[in-house]
C-alpha cells in the first residue's frame, strides 16, 4: 500500500529541487503572474483574486513540480515564467508612469 | 496517469499529510468548537444576546462618555465596530489633528466598551474562554507572527494534501466510495474510512483550507511583494483600495458646532435600507467643517449572503452618498464571501451544527490517515525498530489529538468554577488550566501506547467532564438548562445543550466499544479491537 519506492526520486538534490521549485518557485510564479495581470485588469480586483486564487494556483504549481523527472527543469521553467511575468510588470509599470 | 506519477503523488500526499497531521487536528478541533464562539462568550459572561442584533447601542451617550474620558473629540476620527455578536463594541479614536488641542486629545485610544454599563475593558481583561478556543485554532498563543504563519502554512499544505489525495484517489473514486470492509484487516478499515469520509468532506475541506490560508496569511504572504511594488508600502492606500473604502477628507481646521444625534442618523439610514444590521459607524474629523459620518450596514443573512450599505453624512446631517445595502462589488464580495464561508455564520444554528459535524469528520479523516500510515507499514518486511518507531509516532499523535477533547471539556467547568471575573489577566489562568491538563493527558496516553484504550478513555473522560458542564453552570449561576430554555437565553442554552448531547454520544460510543475475540491467530488483540472502534466511531 505505501507508494512503491521504485518510482520515487532517490537522490537528495533531486528531491530538494522539486520541493523548493514547488514551494518557492511556485510562489514566485503565482505572485509575478498576478502582478503582471494587475496592469491590464482592475488592480484591486486582481489583488483580491490573488489573495484566494493565488493559494489554489500555488498548490497546483507545487503538485506540478513533482511531475518532472528532473527537478531542476521545474526550477528552470518556474524561474523563466517568473522572469517573463516580472519583466512585463517592470517595463509596463515604469513606462506607464513616466 | 502513469504508474510513476501515481506513486510520486501518493508519497507527497503521505508525507505532507503526516507532517501537518497533529497541527491540523488541533486547528479543526478547536475551530469546530469555535463555530459557537459567540455562544461560549455569552455563556461565560452570563450575558445572553438578542438574536440577530448587532451594535445595539446609544451612540450619543457613547460619544459623551468618550469625550469625558479621553478629552476633546474635535479633529479626531472615531471608529466604532463590533467584530462578533456581543455587548461590547470596539472603539478606535485617532489622535487629534488640531494642533492647539490638549495633551489628552493627542493620544490615540483603542478600547472595548460595554454598551449597557459603559464599563471599559482592555483586550486582556475582556479575554474569554471563547476567545481562547478561537485563538487556539490559529495558534495565536505562539508569539506573532510565528503562530499565524505556522497555522497559515498548515492550511496551505492541507490544500496541497487535498489536491494530491484527490488525484491519487481519482480512478477509484466511485467504486471505493461504496467499499467498507470493517471485518477485514485493520488497514482496510482505516483506508475505506479515510477515502469515503475524505470524499464526503472534500468540498468542506477545500473551502476551509483555502479560506483559512486567505484569512491568516492572505495579506502578509500573498500581498507581500505587491504591497511594496504596487502600493509603495503605503498600507493605508492598499487597505483602502482592497476594502473599497472612500478616501478620508482632509482636516479643514474650521470648527463647526455639531449637535446632531448620531442615533437619529443611524436610525434614519437603517430605516431606508430595511432589514439590516449596523456593521460600523465611523466619524471622520469630528467637529470640523470636513466632518464625515459613515454608517455601514450589512443585510441580515436571511435576506442576502453578501452586501455592504454605506451612507455618508456631512456635519450638517445631510446625506452626501448612499449605496444600496445589497449592492456588492467584486472586491467587497470576495472578502465577505471568504469570511462568511469560513465562519459559517450565514445559516443560523442548523448550518453551524452541520459545519461542526463536518469539522469533526475532518478530524477523523486526519487521524485515520495517520493510523493507515502505521498499519500499512506494520508488516514483516519492515525492520522491527521501524515498526516500533512508527507505533510510537502513532500513539503520540493519537494521544495529543484525542486528549484535546477531555482537556477542553474540563476547561469549561474549571473556568465556571474558579474564574475570577475581576482578574486583569484571565488568559493566564485559562492557559495554565488547558495546557497543563492537555500536557498531562497527552503524556500519560502516549506512554500507555495503546490507541484503542487512548480513544476509549478520552471519550470516557470527555463525556464525564462534558456532562459536568451544564450541571456546574446550573449550580454556580443558577442558569439550569430548563430555565435558559424557557427564558429564551438561547446562547447559554446552546452551550449547555452542546456539551450534554456530545457527552451522551461519546458515552454511548464508550459503552459500545467492546472487545471482539480474535478470529484468526495471526492478528493481535488490539487490531481486532480497533475494527470495532472504527465501526463505532463512524456514526
Amino acid at each position: 500500500m505505501p507508494a512503491n519506492k521504485k518510482h520515487l526520486t532517490k537522490s537528495f538534490h533531486q528531491r530538494f529541487a522539486k520541493i523548493t521549485a514547488g514551494f518557492f518557485g511556485g510562489y514566485l510564479v503565482t505572485v509575478s503572474l498576478f502582478m503582471a495581470l494587475s496592469l491590464w485588469c482592475d488592480r484591486a480586483g486582481t489583488m483580491v483574486t490573488l489573495i484566494f486564487g493565488g493559494f489554489i494556483l500555488w498548490a497546483g504549481l507545487m503538485v506540478s513540480a513533482f511531475l518532472f523527472k528532473n527537478g531542476w527543469l521545474a526550477w528552470l521553467l518556474y524561474l523563466a515564467l517568473t522572469v517573463a511575468f516580472s519583466a512585463v510588470f517592470y517595463f509596463n509599470q515604469y513606462t506607464a508612469t513616466v | 496517469m502513469s504508474n510513476r506519477i501515481y506513486n510520486v503523488l501518493f508519497h507527497t500526499h503521505t508525507v505532507s499529510g503526516l507532517v501537518i497531521s497533529v497541527a491540523l487536528y488541533v486547528i479543526f478541533f478547536a475551530g469546530s468548537i469555535s463555530f459557537f464562539r459567540d455562544d461560549i462568550i455569552a455563556w461565560e459572561r452570563n450575558r445572553p444576546i438578542v438574536a440577530h442584533s448587532q451594535m445595539n447601542a446609544d451612540f450619543d451617550q457613547i460619544l459623551d462618555t468618550l469625550a469625558m474620558r479621553y478629552g476633546e473629540l474635535r479633529g479626531r476620527t472615531i471608529n466604532i465596530r463590533q467584530s462578533h455578536q456581543e455587548r461590547n463594541v470596539i472603539i478606535n479614536i485617532s489622535s487629534t489633528q488640531d494642533t492647539s488641542a490638549s495633551e489628552n486629545a493627542r493620544r490615540s485610544v483603542y478600547t472595548y466598551l460595554d454598551t449597557r454599563t459603559y464599563e471599559e475593558s482592555s483586550y486582556y481583561s475582556g479575554y474569554t474562554l471563547g476567545e481562547f478556543i478561537y485563538r487556539l485554532h490559529f495558534f495565536a498563543q505562539i508569539p506573532y507572527p510565528y503562530g499565524y504563519l505556522f497555522s497559515g502554512f498548515v492550511a496551505f499544505f492541507f490544500l496541497f494534501a487535498i489536491v494530491t489525495g484527490l488525484i491519487v484517489h481519482w480512478k477509484k473514486m466511485v467504486s471505493n466510495f461504496y467499499l467498507f470492509r470493517p471485518w477485514a484487516r485493520l488497514k482496510t478499515v482505516w483506508t475505506d474510512a479515510h477515502t469515503a469520509l475524505g470524499l464526503i468532506g472534500l468540498p468542506f475541506q477545500f473551502i476551509f483550507s483555502v479560506t483559512g490560508a486567505v484569512l491568516i496569511i492572505g495579506t502578509t504572504i500573498m500581498l507581500g511583494p505587491a504591497s511594496s511594488l504596487i502600493y509603495d508600502k503605503d498600507r493605508d492606500l492598499m487597505y483602502r483600495e482592497l476594502l473599497d473604502q472612500p478616501p478620508a477628507p482632509a482636516f479643514a481646521n474650521h470648527p463647526v458646532d455639531f449637535d446632531l444625534s448620531l442615533n437619529e442618523l443611524v436610525n434614519e439610514s437603517q430605516a431606508a435600507w430595511g432589514d439590516v444590521v449596523l456593521s460600523r459607524l465611523c466619524i471622520q474629523n469630528f467637529g470640523d467643517e470636513n466632518m464625515n459620518i459613515l454608517v455601514e450596514v450589512r443585510p441580515q443573512t436571511k435576506s442576502a449572503l453578501l452586501g455592504l450599505g454605506r451612507a455618508t453624512f456631512d456635519w450638517s446631517g445631510s446625506l452626501t452618498a448612499q449605496t444600496s445595502d445589497e449592492s456588492v462589488n467584486y472586491i467587497v464580495g470576495a472578502d465577505q464571501l471568504m469570511r462568511r464561508l469560513h465562519f459559517g455564520d450565514f445559516g443560523g444554528y442548523g448550518l453551524k451544527i452541520i459545519y461542526f459535524v463536518f469539522g469533526i469528520i475532518t478530524c477523523f479523516v486526519i487521524l485515520s490517515g495517520v493510523l493507515l500510515w502505521v498499519e500499512a507499514r506494520d508488516k514483516r518486511s519492515t525492520a522491527p525498530w521501524k515498526r516500533t518507531a512508527n507505533q510510537w509516532v502513532a500513539s503520540i499523535f493519537m494521544a495529543i489529538s484525542l486528549s484535546m477533547y477531555p482537556a477542553m471539556a474540563l476547561l469549561f467547568s474549571i473556568v465556571r468554577l474558579a474564574h475570577d471575573p475581576g482578574s486583569p489577566t484571565p488568559h493566564v489562568f485559562i492557559y495554565k488550566v488547558f495546557f497543563t491538563s492537555w500536557l498531562i493527558l497527552s503524556v500519560c496516553f502516549a506512554a500507555w501506547r495503546n490507541n484503542y484504550l487512548t480513544n476509549k478513555y478520552c471519550l470516557f473522560l470527555g463525556s464525564i467532564f462534558g456532562m459536568a458542564i451544564p450541571i456546574v453552570n446550573g449550580l454556580v449561576t443558577g442558569n439550569w438548562m430548563w430555565d435558559t430554555y424557557n427564558e429564551e437565553q438561547l446562547q447559554i442554552f446552546v452551550v449547555d445543550a452542546f456539551w450534554l448531547i456530545t457527552s451522551l454520544i461519546a458515552l454511548l460510543v464508550f459503552f459500545r466499544l467492546k472487545k471482539v475475540q480474535p478470529s484468526n491467530g495471526q492478528e493481535s488483540e488490539t487490531r481486532i479491537e480497533g475494527r470495532k472502534l472504527a465501526g463505532a466511531r463512524m456514526f
